[in-house]
């Protein structure tokens, strides 16, 4: 009950004359609606030129696909209008247009080999996967609005901080208790399978975490910050404050070590030390952390072989057929990118089918073959930018919970870019996790909407004008209680 | 907290950086070493994706394409042989193994790949017309010195003789390879499957078979040269000054015991030559080993090796640290032993046995230098490249490697070869006269080599000649293996081959 009040106190104590003084701020929601025209016309062109690469032909679904993801992303922007008026305008256009081509390479994908069309036919994928897709997307938008219309203010997750935890943590434990036969994917037990339908929980136990890392450490914050013995120099924190966190890390790399699923587990621990290294400035933190993950890295790998495995391909892809096993996925993505070179080959024109499962984890090396260079750097930069937005609301917004929550999500947005496409590059070693909004998958896109939605929350919430009542209301009721 | 929010904006900052400028390394400066990483599908498919340049047989009145790449379904490029056999020497094969496999390439499809393909850096300015153009790269096309009527002449001689043979014509004024034949011989069309398996299994029937159907014997087989030789040793006889013209006497002994041996050397037949001090055209027209083999052993084992390598022996005299000529296929030298002092060798050296060993292309540049008054022109396949659209990339200009004989000396040698085929009593009398040929003026000269162990096997048939005498325009090489008499063996392959030739001009 303290994080509540607190929140109340800060927001009030800044002085609300100033606020008062200043105009209306703009929605902006005129150029957000710009913006979406230009990502649907881009989506629409890369669509059309797939067509063309691949047999010369405008591709027969131009308008289904068009006209219904144009719908769903202007349904998008009228919720926007009523429900977040003040959010920053570029959010929704930027995911929007990631989403849009991740349909079209998808598309892309699902026509190799078709009918005439060049390449090889890619056997995991369905010949309605993009279509399934466009469905996926329709459901995730929906899933945006609905986040939007249900949290109206950041601070209501507050409330739910340890229910939102809890469940968070349970949805990470399924998969490690079902039979591998309902759980496990490509070697990864990391799926609830029942009947035809998959889900990754893990995704949305990234949102569910981040939230309750937001609403523990924006209780606990000041503790964590102040206390401890200071050893080496370092400051460390006391025992007891440690513990709860170190209990969901803990757990969280359990159950992910027992699900076979490296990428999402460096995920949670790299979101819990960027969160707490927002709520508390401290260095020290993230050394304790890094030396945690390190450790917890190299028993890892002394204990399992599939993470071993990892770092051998990694580090020699080339090496002693490795590219004929088990880096073949790897190299055939490596291969495919310098294939592209700096123009790349053109949408339809390359042959991403050689890189098994390339609609997954490695759609951003079938970007690279296709759009070259140029085409990988606009889209890492329309993931900084979306990642740089996430930020500046979680700066610009005053409620210590929001930002975190948003800072945190923005964080893990970045991370887990910066791991899927550093470790299909080779940059660093692969741990399978799908790259937000282009994979293939609806968890994967449904969770990144939410996360969109919830930034959007922060960032309407920081942006729009107090209403007055509240203001005064407010005033009468400070309440020193932090 | 917004002071660690703008600190964790930065780190966020730097890991996009960082991946942007690793992928610029991936997809810059990685590119090449990636495209030659065994195993890349990518690099290995880009074959099929562009159309190859054709391989045409121009050296005629008549054009014929003789490879070509077609559009087949999968929209895919295959490669085409029109007419397989006769120009499998020529064109070789181009696999789907391509430049990844040392066996994936052969012939001129191998030696011109960077044009054929389209690689070439003089090509780049069409690659980039292309790139902006939106059309697949298209290869440059080889324009052949071969005639297509010569050539077919020549295989079809060969084909229909049926046992292992070469043959070889060259435009004697410029060094240009008008025919170039060889039997039995393989259908590069089988090469072009792009089913894997179906090429290893097609590659491993003909290089297991006994017949060596892969070898091309006008360039890369030697034969022993027999009697043909006897035009080097004439040569350097005249050179040297010891036989003064055509019409000066050599010692020519019924029975000539070789200096130092036992082995006693015979004519054909063990027949008398003329009265035993015949005129050189005599002993020539005849083919008098005696004479020959004692003209040899009087000049000394280094004058006849220093005579045979301006013909082009042993590498011209290089040697095997010289790289070997190249047409540009690659020719294997022809050999005489480069230590020849013993006279008895020396004097079977001089009739072309011992170690003596010739490739039919040798045996066809020693008739066009004759023809070409003595100057020997560098043999050469590729007349122009051409760049898809038709602008000359390329361009060969006959190019003379050396004098090896003065005119003088090379009109005698006109003299005697025509003897041979024009009086009733030389060797090639019955099968290459005016007479026998329709009113064709060959100047040529026999070969009948032994060989094997113990000289046991069946005798390779030779042939070396040019036409017309008077003002020559083609020689021809043939070499038959186990033919026997090379007048009856290779000399009517070789007139088919100048009839073929000189019928068109």
């Amino acid at each position: 009950m303290s994080a509540v009040s607190r929140s109340v106190s800060e927001a009030v104590t800044t002085p609300p004359g100033g606020l008062r003084a200043v105009a209306l701020p703009r929605s902006r929601r005129g150029s957000e609606l710009a913006m979406l025209g230009f990502a649907i016309a881009i989506m629409a062109f890369a669509y059309a030129s797939v067509g063309f690469g691949l047999n010369g032909h405008l591709p027969s679904g131009l308008v289904t696909y068009v006209v219904g993801f144009a719908v769903l992303v202007l349904a998008a922007h009228l919720a926007v209008r009523w429900l977040a008026p003040y959010a920053d305008p570029l959010l929704l256009p930027l995911a929007a247009l990631l989403n849009g081509l991740g349909i079209v390479m998808i598309y892309r994908l699902q026509e190799s080999g078709i009918g005439n069309n060049p390449g090889a036919v890619i056997s995991t994928l369905t010949t309605h996967a993009a279509l399934t897709q466009l469905l996926y997307t329709a459901v995730s938008i929906v899933a945006f609005i609905a986040t939007l219309a249900l949290v109206r203010e950041p601070r209501v997750l507050q409330r739910y901080t340890y229910t939102l935890g809890t469940i968070g943590l349970v949805l990470l434990a399924i998969p490690a208790l079902l039979p591998a036969s309902h759980s496990a994917i490509n070697g990864a037990k990391a799926w609830i399978i029942f009947g035809g339908v998959q889900i990754e929980p893990g995704e949305f136990a990234k949102i569910l975490l981040a939230i309750f890392f937001a609403g523990y450490l924006v209780s606990k914050r000041d503790v964590l910050s102040l206390a401890g013995r200071r050893i080496l120099g370092i400051d460390l924190p006391r025992g007891r404050d440690l513990g709860p966190v170190l209990v969901v890390w803990a757990a969280s790399l359990l159950v992910l070590v027992f699900e076979s699923d490296i990428g999402t587990s460096a995920l949670f621990f790299g979101l819990f030390l960027g969160m707490l290294y927002i709520a508390t400035a401290r260095t020290s933190w993230l050394l304790i952390g890094l030396l945690l993950f390190l450790f917890g890295a190299e028993v890892t790998q002394a204990l399992f072989h599939h993470v071993g495995e990892r770092f051998t391909i990694w580090l020699h892809p080339f090496a002693h057929g490795n590219q004929y096993g088990n880096a073949f996925q790897l190299v055939q993505g490596l291969e495919g990118m310098a294939f592209g070179g700096i123009f790349g080959t053109g949408l339809g024109q390359g042959e991403p089918f050689h890189v098994p499962l390339v609609q997954s984890d490695f759609i951003i090396t079938a970007f690279g073959e296709e759009l070259g260079l140029t085409g990988m750097m606009a889209l890492l930069l329309i993931f900084a930018l979306l990642v740089q937005r996430g930020l500046r609301a979680a700066v610009a917004v005053r409620d210590p919970f929001a930002k975190l929550l948003a800072g945190g999500l923005a964080f893990v947005l970045a991370l887990q870019v910066f791991v899927i496409v550093g470790g299909v590059t080779q940059l660093i070693p692969l741990t399978g996790i799908t790259t937000p909004f282009l994979s293939q998958g609806g968890s994967s896109l449904l969770a990144s909407w939410i996360v969109i939605a919830l930034i959007m929350r922060v960032s309407d919430t920081a942006r729009k004008p107090a209403p007055q009542p509240i203001q005064d209301e407010g005033l009468t009721q400070v309440v020193r209680a932090g | 907290m917004n002071r660690s929010l703008r600190r964790l904006s930065i780190a966020c900052l730097a890991m996009f950086v960082l991946l942007l400028a690793w992928v610029n390394y991936l997809q810059v400066f990685r590119v090449n070493s990636l495209a030659s990483e065994p195993g890349n599908s990518r690099i290995f498919n880009e074959q099929f994706k562009n159309q190859r340049g054709e391989i045409i047989a121009a050296g005629g009145r008549q054009d014929q394409v003789i490879a070509e790449s077609k559009l087949v379904k999968g929209g895919v490029y295959q490669r085409f042989y029109p007419d397989p056999m006769a120009y499998a020497p020529i064109t070789g094969y181009d696999s789907v193994l391509g430049t990844t496999s040392p066996f994936g390439l052969t012939g001129i499809e191998y030696a011109e790949n960077k044009y054929l393909a389209g690689s070439a850096s003089n090509l780049a300015v069409y690659n980039l017309k292309g790139l902006f153009t939106g059309h697949s790269r298209q290869g440059a096309s080889v324009y052949l010195t071969i005639d297509p009527k010569a050539q077919a002449a020549a295989y079809d001689a060969l084909a229909a003789k049926g046992i292992p043979a070469a043959a070889v014509a060259i435009n004697p004024s410029t060094g240009a390879i008008l025919a170039l034949a060889s039997y039995p011989t393989f259908n590069p069309n089988r090469y072009a499957t792009q089913d894997t398996n179906q090429l290893a299994k097609i590659d491993a029937r003909y290089r297991h078979d006994p017949s060596r159907p892969l070898d091309n014997r006008a360039l890369n087989d030697t034969f022993p040269p027999g009697s043909t030789f006897k035009i080097i040793t004439s040569s350097a006889g005249f050179g040297t000054g010891r036989v003064g013209s055509a019409t000066s006497t050599i010692p020519a002994p019924q029975f000539y015991r070789l200096p130092g041996s036992t082995h006693v050397l015979t004519n054909d037949g063990d027949a008398p030559c003329g009265d035993g001090h015949p005129q050189i055209i005599f002993a020539f027209t005849l083919s008098c080993n005696t004479a020959f083999g004692k003209l040899g052993a009087t000049l000394g084992g280094q004058t006849l090796v220093s005579y045979a390598q301006m013909f082009g022996f042993n590498n011209f005299g290089q040697g095997a640290s010289a790289p070997p000529l190249t047409i540009p296929l690659p020719v294997t030298p022809s050999a005489i032993p480069p230590g020849l002092k013993d006279p008895a060798e020396t004097a079977n050296s001089a009739i072309g046995q011992f170690d003596d060993a010739v490739t039919p292309l040798q045996e066809a540049m020693m008739a066009a230098t004759v023809a070409n008054h003595g100057v020997l022109m560098r043999p050469y396949l590729v007349q122009e490249i051409r760049a898809p659209d038709q602008e000359v990339v390329q361009d060969t200009q006959p190019v003379q490697i050396r004098r090896v004989i003065s005119s003088k000396v090379a009109g005698y040698l006109t003299a005697m070869m025509e003897s041979v085929t024009h009086n009733p009593s030389g060797t090639a009398y019955f099968t290459a006269s005016p007479s026998a040929t329709g009113g064709l003026d060959i100047a040529g000269k026999t070969g009948t080599a032994q060989n094997g162990r113990n000289n046991t096997n069946l005798n390779d048939a030779v042939f070396t000649c040019f036409a017309p005498g008077s003002s020559p325009q083609i020689a021809v090489a043939v070499i038959v293996k186990g033919g026997g008499f090379g007048a009856a063996a290779a000399a009517p392959i070789a007139v088919k081959i100048i009839q073929a030739y000189l019928g068109q001009h």
